[in-house]
C-alpha cells in the first residue's frame, strides 16, 4: 500500500513539474507557429517573470496578489518590447538571423538580471500559506496544487481563446499564411505582437509558479526551456496539444525515474526520453498534424 | 471617375521587371478582364493593386485616392478584396472559419451578423455547405476555389480581384463558377478578372486588356478582342468563331 502511495505522490509532483514545462512549451509553440522561429529566450521569460515577482513582492513589499498580477502585466509589456526589439526588425529575413537574435536576447537578459539582482538565488513565498493537504496517504503540496490548477485554467483559456473567438482564429490564420491574412485585412503585426505578449505571460507565469520550488536564479530559465523544448519535440513539433501533453509526460517520466532509479540524474531522464522519442517516433506524439501546416 | 486607375505602373521582383508602364482603369460596376500568357504580369498587376507589391514607378488610385503605398491591410479595409492565385485557403481552419475571416477588413460587425452573412455565402455556393465544419485542406480544388471566392465576398468589396479562378478546375465546375461570377457582378460588385481561359473570361466581361511580358498590347470590348487576329492567334486558339 505504501508503495502505491509513494508512486502516486511522485506522479503528482511529476504532473506539477510537467505543468511548468507545458506552459513554457506552449509559449514556444505559439511563437514557432506565428513566426516559424524557435525563440531561444523562451526560458528567460520564466526567469524574468520570477525576478519581477521577487522585485514586486520581496523588494517593494507589495501584497502577494498585487505582485503576482504586476509581474504578469510586466511580462505582457515585455512581450511587446521583445517583439519589436528582437523579432520585428528581422521579420523579412530567414529564420537564422532571428534565432541568433533570440540567442543574443537570452544572453543580454540573463546578464542584465545578474547585474541588477546579483548571482545569489532568491527564495520565494508560496502562493498559499498552507503547506498542503494529505489525501489518503498522499501529501499534496499546496504550491503543486496551485501549479496544476493554474495550468489547467490556462490550457482551458488557451483552447477557448484560439478555438472559439474570432481573434484566436485570426491569430491562427496569421500563423498559417501571413500574406493571405494581410489580404483579408488582418493586422498581422498586431497579431504577432499579441502572440509574443501571450507567450511572455505564459513563460512569466511558469516562472512565478515554479519560483517557490526551485529558488529564483539566473539560470532557472535555461533548464526549464531545455525541458520545454524537448517537450515540444516529444509532443510533435509546433503542435499545441503536443506541447501540453509532452510537457506533462516529461515531468512524470523525470519524477518517476528520479524516484525509482537515481535523483542526481534527474535532468538526464528528460533528455533520454527525448532520445528515445527521436529514435522511435521523430514526428512526436501528435506529429502527423505538423505536415498539414504546409 | 474610374473606381480603380493604374497610371504607368512598373513593378519588380528583385531585379526582374514584371510590369513596364501599365495603365489600366476599371469603372464602377464594370467587369474587366486581364488576359495574357503565363508570366505576362497578370498576377503581378493584381498584387500591385492589393498592396502585396509596391510599384517602383507609377501610381494606383482607388476612388480617386492614391493607395500604392498603403499596404495590403489598409487597402483591404478600403474595400478591395483580392482572391489570389492558388486559392490560399487557411488549411488548419474550417470552411466556416475561413469564410468568417473574410470580413476581417470590416470593423465592429457583431459575430452574429457575420455568421448570418456566412450562411448567405453558403446559399451562393451550396456545394461547400456540407463541408462547413471540415478543415480547409480537406477540400478539393474546385471547392477551395468556391471557398476562396466566398471568403473574398465577405469583405463586402467594392472591387473584387479574381486571379485565375478557373485554374485546374473541371470544365463543368468552371461553367458553374462563371455563372456565379456573373451573379456577383449583378449584385453591383466591380470585378477585375485575371484569366488564362480567355474565351470564358470574355464571355462575362465588359472590357478586356491583353498583357504581354509586362506591357499592355491590346484593349477593347470582348467583341473587339475576339475580332483581333493577333489576340485570337495567341490566346483563343484557332477553333474559335
Amino acid at each position: 500500500m505504501q508503495i502505491l502511495f509513494d508512486n502516486l505522490q511522485v506522479l503528482f509532483q511529476g504532473l506539477a513539474l510537467g505543468s511548468i514545462y507545458s506552459l513554457v512549451a506552449l509559449g514556444f509553440v505559439l511563437i514557432i507557429r506565428a513566426t516559424n522561429v524557435v525563440n531561444f529566450a523562451q526560458g528567460d521569460f520564466a526567469m524574468l517573470g520570477a525576478y519581477a515577482m521577487v522585485m514586486f513582492f520581496t523588494g517593494l513589499e507589495w501584497p502577494y496578489w498585487l505582485a503576482f498580477i504586476a509581474s504578469l502585466v510586466a511580462m505582457a509589456i515585455f512581450g511587446v518590447i521583445f517583439n519589436y526589439g528582437v523579432y520585428y526588425p528581422l521579420r523579412h529575413r530567414s529564420f537564422l538571423p532571428v534565432i541568433i537574435s533570440t540567442l543574443g536576447a537570452s544572453i543580454f537578459l540573463q546578464n542584465t538580471v545578474l547585474a541588477i539582482f546579483g548571482p545569489q538565488p532568491r527564495p520565494m513565498d508560496k502562493v498559499l500559506a498552507a503547506d498542503g493537504i494529505t489525501v489518503g496517504g498522499v501529501f499534496l503540496d499546496s504550491q503543486y496544487l496551485v501549479i496544476l490548477a493554474v495550468t489547467m485554467a490556462m490550457v482551458l483559456f488557451t483552447y477557448v481563446f484560439f478555438e472559439h473567438t474570432l481573434l484566436g482564429k485570426k491569430l491562427q490564420a496569421t500563423s498559417q499564411d501571413k500574406d493571405m491574412a494581410r489580404l483579408l485585412g488582418i493586422p498581422v503585426a498586431l497579431m504577432i505582437s499579441i502572440t509574443f505578449i501571450y507567450s511572455a505571460v505564459l513563460g512569466g507565469l511558469a516562472g512565478v509558479l515554479v519560483g517557490p520550488i526551485l529558488f529564483v536564479s539566473i539560470g532557472m530559465g535555461s533548464i526549464i526551456a531545455l525541458k520545454a523544448f524537448a517537450a515540444t519535440i516529444i509532443g510533435g513539433f509546433g503542435d499545441v496539444t503536443g506541447a501540453i501533453v509532452g510537457g506533462l509526460l516529461l515531468g512524470v517520466i523525470e519524477s518517476l525515474a528520479a524516484y525509482h532509479i537515481s535523483v542526481p540524474y534527474k535532468d538526464a531522464y528528460a533528455f533520454l526520453a527525448l532520445f528515445i522519442f527521436l529514435l522511435i517516433r521523430p514526428s512526436g506524439i501528435f506529429g502527423e498534424k505538423v505536415s498539414e501546416k504546409a | 471617375m474610374a473606381l480603380l486607375e493604374l497610371r504607368g505602373i512598373s513593378s519588380h521582383y528583385g531585379n526582374v521587371q514584371a510590369l513596364k508602364g501599365v495603365s489600366v482603369h476599371v469603372d464602377e460596376g464594370e467587369l474587366v478582364t486581364l488576359l495574357g500568357a503565363n508570366g505576362a504580369g497578370k498576377s503581378t498587376t493584381l498584387k500591385t493593386i492589393s498592396g502585396l507589391i509596391v510599384p517602383t514607378e507609377g501610381e494606383v488610385f482607388f476612388e480617386g485616392k492614391p493607395i500604392h503605398r498603403a499596404g495590403p491591410e489598409a487597402i483591404a479595409r478600403l474595400g478591395i478584396s483580392h482572391v489570389p492565385e492558388g486559392r490560399r485557403i487557411f488549411p488548419g481552419l474550417t470552411v466556416r472559419e475561413n469564410i468568417l475571416l473574410g470580413a476581417s477588413n470590416r470593423k465592429g460587425v457583431p459575430r452574429k451578423q457575420l455568421e448570418k452573412e456566412a450562411d448567405e455565402k453558403f446559399e451562393i455556393f451550396p456545394e461547400i455547405r456540407r463541408f462547413e465544419n471540415a478543415l480547409g485542406w480537406t477540400l478539393s480544388g474546385g471547392q477551395q476555389q468556391m471557398l476562396a471566392v466566398a471568403r473574398g465576398l465577405m469583405a463586402e468589396p467594392k472591387l473584387l480581384l479574381l486571379d485565375e479562378p478557373s485554374l485546374g478546375l473541371a470544365p463543368l465546375i468552371v461553367q458553374n463558377l462563371f455563372a456565379t461570377i456573373r451573379d456577383i457582378r449583378k449584385r453591383g460588385v466591380t470585378i477585375l478578372l485575371v484569366e488564362q481561359n480567355a474565351n470564358m473570361a470574355l464571355s462575362v466581361a465588359d472590357r478586356g486588356y491583353v498583357l504581354e511580358t509586362g506591357t499592355l498590347t491590346v484593349e477593347g470590348t470582348p467583341k473587339e478582342l475576339l475580332g483581333n487576329e493577333q489576340v485570337r492567334a495567341a490566346y483563343l486558339g484557332g477553333h474559335h468563331g
